[in-house]
This record gives C-alpha cells, sequence and structure tokens, in this order.
C-alpha cells in the first residue's frame, strides 16, 4: 500500500505544487531594514580582499562596502567575526529549473525534438519551486544559466537568480545566449558497451548533414533579418512571419550571443568560421581541447565556458587534461567561467574550479571564473560579479575559501534576501536526525 | 582499435584460468602469484598501446618496495591521526616503521616528504573499472559468473584511478539482476600482466541488487522482449527467498554426502557426490560466512528486507552499495553490523535517489554503522579524497572521520583492513602522496605506491603541460594548428 503510493506519488511528482509553506520557506519577503555584515573578510573579487570590513545590502543592492563603513541605524547587522564574505557565485551552464528526477519523464524539460529550436525560450519553463534549486544555492550558488540541450540550435538559455515566485522574477536576462550544438558524433558508450548503433561512417555522414543544415539554417536567418531590416527602413513588400526565424534576428544582428557547445579543436575551428561567415558573437562552452587552441581565442577575444571537470579524459589524452586545459587557456589570456552542465551537481561549481587549481588554474582566476568573469561574459558585469556600490545584493558569507569542500556557508543573499537553508535535504537530516536511537 | 592486442591477450589469460578453477571444481578465487619475472608473452601483452597517453611502468619494473622510506611528511595514518615531520620507512612491500624517530638505513630509496601530506592509499569499495563486461542481466540469479573471468589492464582507466590515489578497488557487476555475480577485490598494479591485480587473500564478494534497476523500472524492453522476473520490489524478496532455499538444500544434499562418505566401511563403494552447481555453490559460502554479501541498495525498506531475508538464512550482509537511505535505519543498520558504501552527495537521478542527502554518511556514521564513499563510476573513483572533504561540509564529520571513509571503512567493509587501509606496522605500503591536505582545493597526488612500490609519479607522467611544451619543440612557428592525436575526429 505504502509502495504503490509512493509510486503514484512518483509519477505526479512535477505535477505536484508544493504546499504553500514549502513555498514560503524558499521565497521570504523583501527585509525593509538594511543588513550590515561587520568585521569580517572581504573579497570583493576586484580588488583587494578587506580584513575587517563592513558591507551593507539595502533594497536588493550593495549600498556600501569597505573598511571604514558605518553601519546604518536600524540595520541589521550580522557579527562577520573570523567569516569571509564573497559575491554569489555563477554557473554558466546548468539544467536547473527544467528537470527534477532525472528518471521521471514528466519532468524532464531539457530536450525539445527537432533539431532546429531557436524559438525555444528556457526561462519559460523553469520551475521556480524546483526541490533541486535550494540545494544548489545553500552551496553559495546564486545565479545561473540554464538551457535546453540537444540537436544543433536548442534555444535561447536563460540567466536567472536562484530566488523568486515567477521564472520571470528569477530572470536576469530572459534570452542570455543560442544555445546552438556544433554536430559532432555521440557515442552510445555506457557501461563499457562497445559505441554507438550507428558506424562511424554513419555518423560522420550525420555530423556532415547537421552542418550543413546549420549552414543553411543560418543563411535563411540572415536574409530574413535582412528583408526585415530593409522592410522596417520603408521598402515596400510584406515578409512572412516566421517564429524560429523571428528569434534568430538578434542572433543574426550580434545582438544575442551564441553558445557554441563544442569539444574537439575541429569543432571550434568549425564554430571560428561559422561566426566569422555570419558575423556572429560566440560563447563557447565545453572546449575541452580549447587548449590546442589558446593562442587563437584569446587573440580573437572567443570566451570559454570549461567544465564539467568532473568527467573522464580519453584514454589517449593525458589523464590530467580535462583538470588542466581551464588552466592553460587562462593563461593564454582566454576569459573563462565554469559551468556544471547539470541541475542537482551545480551545488559542486566551486569544487569544479577547485579541482583546476589543482592542476594550474590560479586559485584567484579560479575565484573570478565563477564571479566576475561569467558576469562579463554574460553582459552582467555592471550589476552582477564582484562586491561593489551598486551591485545586486548576492552575496554568501563563509567559514573560509568557497572553493574548499571543508568551508560552511553561513548566510546566502540573493537580492538582498536572507535565503533560508531549509532544503529538502535539511529537512530530512532533521527529520532522521531526530530519530530515537533505540 | 589499439588496445586489441592486449586486451585479447590479457583476456584468454583470465579466461584460461578462470576455466582451471572452474573444471578443478575449487570455487577459491583464483589468485595467481605475481610472478617476479613476467613471462615474455605476457609483458608483451601489458604494453599499453602507443596511442596512449598513459605511460607504461618504467622496466624493468621495480622490486617490490624492498627498502623505501618516505622522510619529513606530514602523515594522515587514519588509525592513529595525524603525524608531523613523520618518516614511513618500507621494507619488502609493507610499513615496517611509522614515527618521528625513524632511522633510515643505508642504501634505502628516500622519497623526500617534505611539505608533503601522505594518506593511505584510497580504497574505492564500488568500481566497475577494468571489465570486459558489466552486467549479465539474462537471468534474476547469475551467482554463477565472475568478474576476474571479464578482467582487463585497460587503457586509462587504472591508471587514471592510480592517479588520484586509488590503490585498491572492489569491482562489482552492475546492478541489472538481484544476484549479480562474484565480485574481485584488486590492487591498481597498473601495466603488469591481469593476474596481478588480484589482491591475493582478500574475502570472497557476491553483488546483490535490489531496487529500480533489477525491477528494470528505468528499462525499454525491445518489441518483442518479454519482460524479465521480478517487476516488484516483493518479487525481488522471493528471488532472493527462493534462492538461499535452494542453495540450502544443496548445502543439505553435500552435507548428507560427505556424512555418508565418512561412513564408509573399507572395501564398500564410495557414494556418488551430488551435482556441482556452479550457481549454489557462492549462496553456500554466504551461508557459511566463508563470502560476503554486498547488496547494491537505495531505499530503507529495501535494506530491512534484505537483513531480514539474512536474519532467516542466518548470514551478515557485508555491505549495502550505496543505500542512499541508510540514514533512515541508522539503528538497524548499526545492530547488524552492516557497513553502508555510499556516494557524498549524487542524487535526484531517479527516483529512488529522491531521499538521498548528502547528510547522509555523516548522520549513519553517528549511529555507529562503518561507513565507506564509493564512486561506482571511473570518473568519480579518481576524486574521492574531494568527495570525502564533502561529508565534513555536509553533515559535520570529523576530518579524521571522513579520511577514513576512503580508506579504514571500506577495508573493514571488504575485510581486508588487517592488511591495507591505514599507515600501521606491518601493513601493506599502499600510499598516496599529495602536495597538500587531501582535502584542500589546490591538492593533487604526486605519487601513488602499492606494496611500496611507486605505480604512479606524477614527475615522469604524461600531463598535458608536458604534452603542450611537446608540440612547441616539435612545431616551432607553424602558425597553430598543432597535430596531435588528442581532439583528432571525434
Amino acid at each position: 500500500m505504502k509502495r504503490s503510493l509512493r509510486i503514484a506519488a512518483a509519477a505526479l511528482v512535477v505535477a505536484l505544487v508544493p504546499p504553500a509553506h514549502l513555498v514560503a520557506q524558499q521565497t521570504v519577503a523583501q527585509p525593509a531594514a538594511a543588513v550590515a555584515i561587520r568585521n569580517a573578510t572581504i573579497v570583493p573579487v576586484v580588488g583587494p580582499r578587506v580584513t575587517g570590513g563592513t558591507i551593507v545590502l539595502r533594497n536588493g543592492l550593495i549600498e556600501a562596502v569597505g573598511a571604514n563603513v558605518t553601519v546604518p541605524a536600524g540595520a541589521q547587522v550580522i557579527d562577520g567575526t573570523g567569516l569571509f564574505v564573497y559575491p554569489g557565485l555563477i554557473d554558466s551552464g546548468t539544467r536547473l529549473g527544467l528537470t527534477e528526477i532525472g528518471s521521471v519523464p514528466g519532468g524532464e524539460d531539457t530536450q525539445e525534438l527537432g533539431d532546429f529550436n531557436p524559438h525555444n525560450d528556457a526561462l519559460s519553463a523553469v520551475n521556480p519551486s524546483s526541490e533541486i534549486i535550494p540545494t544548489v544555492r545553500v552551496n553559495g550558488v546564486t545565479t545561473a544559466i540554464t538551457s535546453a540541450r540537444g540537436g544543433v540550435i536548442a534555444g535561447q538559455a536563460a540567466l536567472i537568480d536562484l530566488m523568486g515566485w515567477t521564472p520571470q522574477e528569477m530572470g536576469v536576462l530572459p534570452r542570455a545566449g543560442m544555445v546552438i550544438t556544433f554536430p559532432r558524433i555521440r557515442s552510445g558508450r555506457r557501461f563499457g558497451g562497445e559505441g554507438g548503433q550507428q558506424g562511424a561512417e554513419a555518423q560522420a555522414e550525420e555530423v556532415n548533414r547537421q552542418t550543413r543544415a546549420l549552414r543553411t539554417y543560418l543563411t535563411n536567418a540572415k536574409a530574413y533579418a535582412e528583408i526585415k531590416a530593409r522592410l522596417a527602413a520603408g521598402a515596400p513588400g510584406t515578409q512572412e512571419v516566421s517564429l524560429p526565424m523571428e528569434a534568430m534576428v538578434p542572433v543574426m544582428r550580434g545582438e544575442s550571443p551564441v553558445i557554441f557547445e563544442v569539444e574537439t579543436a575541429e569543432q571550434i575551428r568549425g564554430a571560428l568560421a561559422i561566426a566569422d561567415s555570419f558575423r556572429l558573437r560566440i560563447i563557447l562552452r565545453g572546449a575541452r581541447f580549447g587548449w590546442q587552441l589558446a593562442d587563437t581565442l584569446a587573440a580573437r577575444r572567443i570566451p570559454v565556458i570549461v567544465g564539467p571537470t568532473v568527467s573522464s579524459p580519453d584514454d589517449r589524452d593525458p589523464y590530467d587534461a580535462i583538470y588542466a586545459y581551464p588552466g592553460v587557456l587562462a593563461r593564454a589570456g582566454v576569459k573563462i567561467a565554469f559551468q556544471t552542465d547539470n541541475a542537482s551537481d551545480s551545488r559542486n561549481l566551486a569544487y569544479n574550479a577547485a579541482l583546476s587549481t589543482a592542476y594550474g588554474l590560479d586559485p584567484e582566476e579560479a575565484l573570478r571564473s565563477v564571479t566576475i568573469n561569467a558576469a562579463q561574459i554574460w553582459g552582467v558585469a555592471d550589476r552582477y560579479g564582484s562586491l561593489e556600490v551598486g551591485k545586486v545584493a548576492n552575496v554568501i558569507v563563509t567559514t573560509g575559501d568557497p572553493l574548499d569542500a571543508r568551508t560552511q556557508m553561513r548566510h546566502i543573499f540573493i537580492r538582498g534576501q536572507a535565503v533560508p537553508f531549509t532544503d529538502r535535504h535539511d529537512r530530512l537530516y532533521q527529520q532522521f536526525r531526530a530519530r530515537p536511537r533505540s | 582499435m589499439p588496445t586489441l592486442g592486449r586486451r585479447s591477450g590479457a583476456l584468454s589469460l583470465a579466461v584460461a584460468l578462470g576455466a582451471l578453477s572452474a573444471h578443478a571444481g575449487t570455487p577459491a578465487r583464483v589468485d595467481a602469484q605475481v610472478p617476479a619475472q613476467a613471462p615474455p608473452a605476457l609483458q608483451a601483452a601489458a604494453t599499453p598501446p602507443q596511442q596512449t597517453s598513459v605511460p607504461p611502468l618504467q622496466a624493468p619494473i621495480p622490486p617490490a618496495g624492498r627498502l623505501v622510506a618516505i622522510t619529513n611528511a606530514t602523515v594522515l595514518t587514519a588509525s592513529h591521526g595525524t603525524i608531523e615531520r613523520g618518516t614511513i620507512l618500507i621494507r619488502d612491500g609493507r610499513i615496517a616503521e611509522v614515527g618521528t624517530n625513524v632511522q633510515v638505513p643505508a642504501g634505502a630509496q628516500v622519497i623526500d616528504g617534505t611539505g608533503k601530506y601522505v594518506m593511505p592509499g584510497i580504497i574505492d569499495s564500488h568500481a566497475h573499472t577494468g571489465i570486459e563486461a558489466v552486467n549479465e542481466g539474462s537471468n534474476s540469479v547469475t551467482s554463477e559468473v565472475r568478474v576476474e573471468d571479464v578482467l582487463r589492464q585497460d587503457g586509462g582507466g587504472i591508471y587514471r584511478e592510480l592517479a588520484g590515489g586509488v590503490t585498491t578497488i572492489q569491482v562489482y557487476h552492475g546492478s541489472a539482476n538481484t544476484i549479480g555475480g562474484q565480485s574481485s577485490t584488486l590492487k591498481l598494479r597498473y601495466g603488469l600482466p591481469v593476474d596481478s591485480l588480484y589482491f591475493q587473500g582478500a574475502p570472497l564478494g557476491l553483488k546483490f541488487a535490489l531496487g529500480e534497476n533489477v525491477r528494470q523500472t528505468n528499462y525499454q524492453p525491445q518489441p518483442g522482449q518479454p519482460r524479465r522476473y521480478p517487476l516488484t520490489r516483493m518479487g525481488v524478496e522471493e528471488v532472493l527467498r527462493d534462492a538461499f532455499t535452494r542453495a540450502q538444500a544443496y548445502r543439505r544434499e553435500w552435507q548428507a554426502y560427505e556424512t555418508a562418505r565418512r561412513a564408509v566401511r573399507r572395501g564398500q563403494p564410495e557414494p556418488l557426490p551430488p551435482r556441482r552447481d556452479l550457481q549454489l555453490d557462492p549462496l553456500v559460502e554466504i551461508l557459511e560466512g566463508r563470502r560476503l554479501a554486498h547488496v547494491h541498495a537505495y531505499r530503507a525498506e529495501e535494506m530491512l528486507m534484505m537483513m531480514g531475508v539474512a536474519r532467516d538464512f542466518g548470514f551478515r550482509v557485508a555491505s549495502f552499495e550505496h543505500g542512499l537511505e541508510g540514514y533512515k535505519i541508522g539503528n538497524e543498520l548499526a545492530a547488524a553490523g552492516t557497513g553502508v558504501s555510499t556516494f557524498s552527495d549524487f542524487w535526484a537521478y531517479k527516483l529512488e535517489a529522491w531521499d538521498a542527502i548528502p547528510q547522509n554518511a555523516a548522520l549513519m556514521a553517528e549511529r555507529g554503522v562503518v561507513v565507506s564513499i564509493n564512486s561506482d563510476s571511473d570518473e568519480r573513483s579518481r576524486r574521492l579524497y574531494q568527495e570525502a572533504a564533502k561529508t565534513v561540509h555536509y553533515g559535520g564529520a570529523s576530518e579524521e572521520e571522513a579520511l577514513r571513509m576512503i580508506t579504514l571503512n571500506p577495508a573493514r567493509q571488504l575485510g581486508i583492513e588487517g592488511r591495507t587501509g591505514s599507515i600501521d606496522v606491518g601493513k601493506d605500503a599502499d600510499l598516496a602522496i599529495f602536495n597538500g591536505h587531501p582535502f584542500a582545493p589546490g591538492s593533487r597526488v604526486e605519487k601513488t605506491l602499492i606494496d611500496g612500490r611507486v605505480f604512479f609519479d606524477r614527475d615522469r607522467a604524461p600531463t598535458l603541460e608536458n604534452l603542450i611544451e611537446q608540440m612547441r619543440r616539435q612545431q616551432p612557428r607553424q602558425g597553430g594548428r598543432p597535430v596531435t592525436s588528442a581532439g583528432g575526429a571525434q
């Protein structure tokens, strides 16, 4: 009986709206007064760290930060003695809000049918009541790119803050970039299997077909955007509205960047060639072989979203290739930011970066790559990514380096609001920790 | 397929040895001695393929850590705290002395540990590394199949685990069926003939599985393919009870035979033995306490079910594998003396992982359960030190306790704690040397020793930095189109 109930509940789990008190736990009311964290070590990420510093948050913004800041009257004061203050961490590639339990199809909004879906916006499907999101933000991740994957053009990624009553409220950039997967051979390898069903030749042909299709699609989009521009300039004639093509217009105008999912050097060269042909603004994501083109990427100022580093290299590559390539890129002058390419694992963002610091990535650069670099790459550095006056008050208060797994989070603020630490895990933990011992 | 030659060589050896043991009718593990000098054919077979960046071991293979000293290091013993500026003396592959006042004898190979941290070699108590096949999922009970028959020195997984400080792994079948097969405990003696991987003297093990995988919840049968029993957790229990009931009857047959044989008087004919049943032999060994039961499980109630079966048939579950809801039944697990080998924080990938919490390990440890952190993946295995650190983060485990979760505790679950898992005199010199505290963010493994022998050495390893340097030397001023095997057509 109990089991059948559980199974039925599982099938419905995503359809279930959490009870009101759970929502209330996830999203608290805007505090009227200011919050001041006093006598803490402040790591603004841009500029030197301040010991014995104070930071004041008010109306969702950082009002003051530094060594000689006066605590405003009426402010809620947090004693930061022995604690550290950092900007909230930014995960530059997730599926947050689009997935809940991986094996339960009802909760999966991560992959649409068809190869070309530029008019799909991830933000509209983000579930603000996802049980995963609170478990991620209590580890210091306050902002994330979330997007669907798959096909060739998967649609627009969104930059979201990890708190809010509605997707729209969470949205920082509803359209942060167009996700395009550079056509690639997909191996079906799992549990020691012998690879996908298709032969290598058939897969190579499929890659060629998709690449041609992508170029054709972009050619059409370019023409569509040009016609649209000429009509707007007063040229006579009409244009049949195409929603996918409309979605491509800002991309073709260079207003919206392309997030190019790539792995190999060949794919990176292919992406660069397409960017040149169509004058696209591109951000590479993944790019595990990007170290082969580090100087080119640096010279062309192409940013790279690296990771996840919790992944294995091919047998023919150096054992540390995945851990080490972010450092190679950064030292060459490429702007990097980290992604987890996951939802439940997004809380391990800082630990992904930590693995790279063991293999050549400068620890300060690692910190920047989960904060200010990400903000710059996504074009929101005026509001996000560092502790500076006037920026959005996404702030974490810790016992130490957030890259160190032993460090604890003490306070987390998103847009100046205190984030509750009561996630699904904490609730179960408290419940069963209270179980009598005998 | 560059590894084919080597794999087939290794495979045929394993098959040959496996066949030998099956014909001899002995259920014992094939624990072939590590040959002092491998036969020429095997040495050739053990040479890694040329296209890999994983290095061959330095030839000739150094003697088994005959006299080695690691000096002036921070020693994390896992059994008796931390020794600052300590020295570890290794004789004949075993730890001979450890402490601050250890004299280094003349002629010892000295590894300068200044600024380094030494911890016991990491034990990954749940891996699928180095095997050609994982699941014999055609029947619900396949206790006759053995990991040792499909072992190979793979092209990278074993080496990368070594490079993550792992020295011992427990290799299981998958979780496709209720009784999956016989597991193997291995030491990652990379580059030696495949039979050198066996951890000699380690207890035998058998992999069981419960829950979603066993009932094929997330599995679409091909058109026309019948579903396999069971489809429910009740069915899983029935499969277990049926198998052990058959094993009991089989055991009684043999006991009756032995009794009758002993009663035969001189001149009378010997009774005929019962037919040997390769599927029931390992179950009898479990009933007699000669083989350990390791049980893949997620939910609390299915673990309670399994402990009930074990109680009824008179054996102990050595460990639950994953046991993500173990925190709900810490009392029962501790009372049964059953360990849990779990993930640090992996969850939400399927329904039975929905109640998983990252505080699981620490909360079970609080209740007295022997807890280990495992990988279940070649990838996670190579950073288990970071996974262990997360138990400090989430459940407030002490660093000492967290360290034990990847060393002494898995050793206890596997019954090899007398041999490895801590830095104590008399134990095998299985050690990982880090450039900093293993839990610190910038730390990496510098050297990994098994039996006092250096099997991984970052100073000699082909790293990405080395590769880039090599490419620069080979192709000066060629305008940035380096040609390497890496990153070719995928």
